[in-house]
């Protein structure tokens, strides 16, 4: 029986994390092996009270567990008590597979305990498969432009799953067989501490990756100015505003609006790329939108090879118009 | 203080998809298809290192070092970084050595930077370019025993330790973090790689560039053959991605717009 960890680090569980345990699922049934959850720091408590709240059901399930790994020294950013609580757990428990979602601090956590489990690690993962009883991992490599296949030789493999790649589970049972692991926490090992929090809204309160509708940015919108535009779009369509990196690097938006790569991905029904060229390091963070919209004064504009519909426009022609479309039909429809 | 900071050569990552080619053997890009170039967060990490020695210039002397692990000619990429002004750079060879992967590169990079003793910081990218391995750093960290604060902006020294301006998926942290510390640097519009100046770059051209090689650094060249090998290769494939993009015409850009709203309606998205 093979054993597959599901590692939670995050406070809450959402839907990447969903989608973890999704894609363990997955590999779990082309393995007959069995999913184990291990939650840790303050999610433990709250999934433990309320596993509703976070999407999931414990129940008792044959061999599937779930661990729950509180201590009060797990709060906030301190990666390294966080691999030295899951270096306890991983003395007990020996997974093939150690499954994290692709979260910042996850990512984080993950490649200090492979290296401590002297584990093969791969980041950034889009498809697993079993295959004579291997792991056949699918990465994204060379910005998106190849997919790698990486056959871990021996375990434990450590794998970071990407966001958006694998469907979540939905309100499904989790391991009912569950343990409160007790961690012993050395705070001579702090090395580190939170000083500040800055959140960053997004401009129309709803987060860019749950969004259904994305209105995105790029080098070619110019400045601060043009982005109020795509705001007040993204506003009357009921979405968010996504940027590329030109955009971010350029000081126009916050960091944190940055889809691609090494930003966010986004996965909505409607993604409208405005003034982005589509390199496909920005492309690889919408592969997963159901309908793509580009709006870019350059026909051969790589994003129009991805777009499922186009325009050859300027910007600051179309999107007033479009505005003033959009808001008839929204105040149409209520009428 | 002392501040090293990684670089990697790699294949630029902004040719055009329709210029990508994979090997003969299906393992990695085609040689040749490319210019090699460093890899873009490690860019970020030489301006972060850049502006701190600048901000320091009055409390204390800051030393840049670039390091490379890779064969001779990754010298290029240590050229741009003395280009840049980095105070010196070197080579670590890895010819005749294993594979080059996150472990291995790691466990060079410890040696090196124990050899460079003492050192304060050291800065890698958040992941490279080519493979989005985003290990290194963290391995590093580990194999030193050090600090390690991953997705940095921007670093300011204080008494004992760093703050560290840290990108998390809401946001930004501000980390305070023991010294010495590994961090590893994304992007932010702070640290925006500068260009270099015409006669920097001559001068880096002909600077020289001290070599390591494997068996000065480490005693036990076996054992870093055996952490290889975790991992292999098995094949890479291009994605198919073209669609067929519908255009969107109009004698106006009214008339567009009103065809936009229509065909989402169409497609039972608005
Ligand atoms: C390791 C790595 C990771 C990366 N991660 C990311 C990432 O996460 N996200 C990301 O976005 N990029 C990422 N990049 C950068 C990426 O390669 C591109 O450089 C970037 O996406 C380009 O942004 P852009 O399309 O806005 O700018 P450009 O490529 O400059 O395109 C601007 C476009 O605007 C059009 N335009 C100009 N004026 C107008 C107008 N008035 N109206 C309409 N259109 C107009 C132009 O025709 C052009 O197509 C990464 C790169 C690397 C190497
Ligand atoms: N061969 C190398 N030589 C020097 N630094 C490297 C090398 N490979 C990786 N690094 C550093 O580690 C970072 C992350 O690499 P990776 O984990 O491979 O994505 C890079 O951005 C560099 O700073």
């Amino acid at each position: 029986m093979r054993v597959i960890l599901v590692v939670l680090p995050t406070p809450e569980v959402g839907r990447s994390e969903r989608e973890a345990i999704g894609a363990a699922r997955a590999l779990a049934t082309a393995f007959a092996g069995e999913v184990n959850v291990a939650l840790v720091g303050p999610a433990a408590e709250s999934v433990a009270e309320r596993p509703e709240r976070a999407g999931l059901t414990l129940e008792a399930s044959a061999n599937a567990r779930t661990f729950f790994i509180a201590h009060p020294m797990l709060r906030g950013y301190a990666p390294e008590l966080y691999v030295s609580a899951l270096e306890q757990l991983l003395a007990t428990v020996r997974p093939d597979v150690i499954l994290f979602p692709g979260r910042t601090i996850a990512l984080e956590i993950a490649p200090r305990l492979a290296y401590r489990l002297g584990a093969a690690m791969v980041t950034d993962v889009i498809g697993l498969q079993a295959e004579d009883g291997a792991v056949v991992i699918t990465k994204p490599v060379y910005g998106g432009k190849a997919h790698a296949m990486l056959v871990a030789s021996r375990p434990p493999v450590v794998v970071c799953v990407r966001p958006r790649a694998f469907d979540p589970i939905e309100g499904e049972i989790v391991g009912g067989d569950t343990t409160w692991v007790e961690v012993a926490l050395d705070p001579s090992l702090e090395r580190t501490r939170l000083l500040e929090r800055i959140q960053e809204e997004s401009a129309t309160g709803t987060a860019l990756e749950e969004a259904q509708i994305v209105v995105s940015g790029g080098r070619g919108i110019g400045g601060p100015e043009g982005f109020r535009l795509l705001e007040e779009l993204a506003r009357w369509l009921g979405g968010a505003v996504g940027a590329s990196r030109a955009a971010c690097d350029a000081g126009w938006v916050p960091a944190s609006w940055q889809i691609g790569q090494t930003g966010k991905k986004v996965a909505p029904d409607l993604y409208l790329a405005v003034g982005i060229s589509g390199a496909s390091q920005h492309v690889v963070g919408i592969s997963r939108a159901k309908c793509i919209v580009a709006i870019n004064t350059d026909p051969h504009a790589p994003i129009f090879k991805v777009a499922d519909l186009g325009i050859v426009e300027a910007y600051e022609n179309i999107i007033p118009v479009l505005i003033e479309e959009v808001k008839r039909l929204r105040v149409a429809g209520k009428a | 203080m002392r501040v090293i900071v990684c670089v990697t050569q790699i294949l630029d990552p902004e040719i055009p998809p329709g210029e990508f080619r994979l090997n003969a053997e299906r393992t990695a890009a085609a040689e040749g298809i490319g210019q090699l170039v460093m890899s873009i967060f490690d860019e970020n990490a030489v301006e972060v290192a850049l502006q701190l020695r600048e901000r320091m210039i009055e409390r204390e002397p800051v030393e840049v070092i670039a390091l490379t692990v890779g064969p001779p000619s990754a010298a290029d990429v240590l050229r741009r970084a003395l280009s840049l002004r980095a105070d010196r750079a070197i080579l670590i060879s890895s010819e005749g050595g294993p594979v080059l992967d996150g472990v291995v590169v790691a466990s060079l990079l410890k040696a090196a930077v124990e050899r460079l003793h003492p050192v304060d910081l050291v800065l890698c990218g958040r992941e490279t370019g080519d493979w989005h391995g985003g290990q290194v750093g963290s391995f590093l960290a580990e194999a030193l025993g050090w600090t390690c604060v991953t997705f940095v902006s921007r670093i300011e020294a204080t008494d004992g330790g760093f703050l560290m301006r840290r990108q998390s998926d809401e946001g930004w942290e501000i980390v305070w973090a023991a010294r010495p510390a590994v961090a590893t640097i994304t992007n932010e519009e702070t640290n925006v790689p500068r260009l270099p100046k015409v006669r920097d770059t001559m001068l880096a051209a002909r600077a020289p560039i001290p070599m390591w090689t494997i068996p000065e650094l480490v005693s036990d060249v076996t054992g870093l053959w055996g952490a290889n090998g975790r991992l292999q290769v098995r094949e890479l494939v291009i994605p198919g991605t073209s669609k067929a993009c519908e255009w969107i015409e109009g004698e106006t850009v009214t008339e567009k717009a009103v065809h936009l709203v229509r065909a989402l309606r169409e497609r039972r998205i608005l």
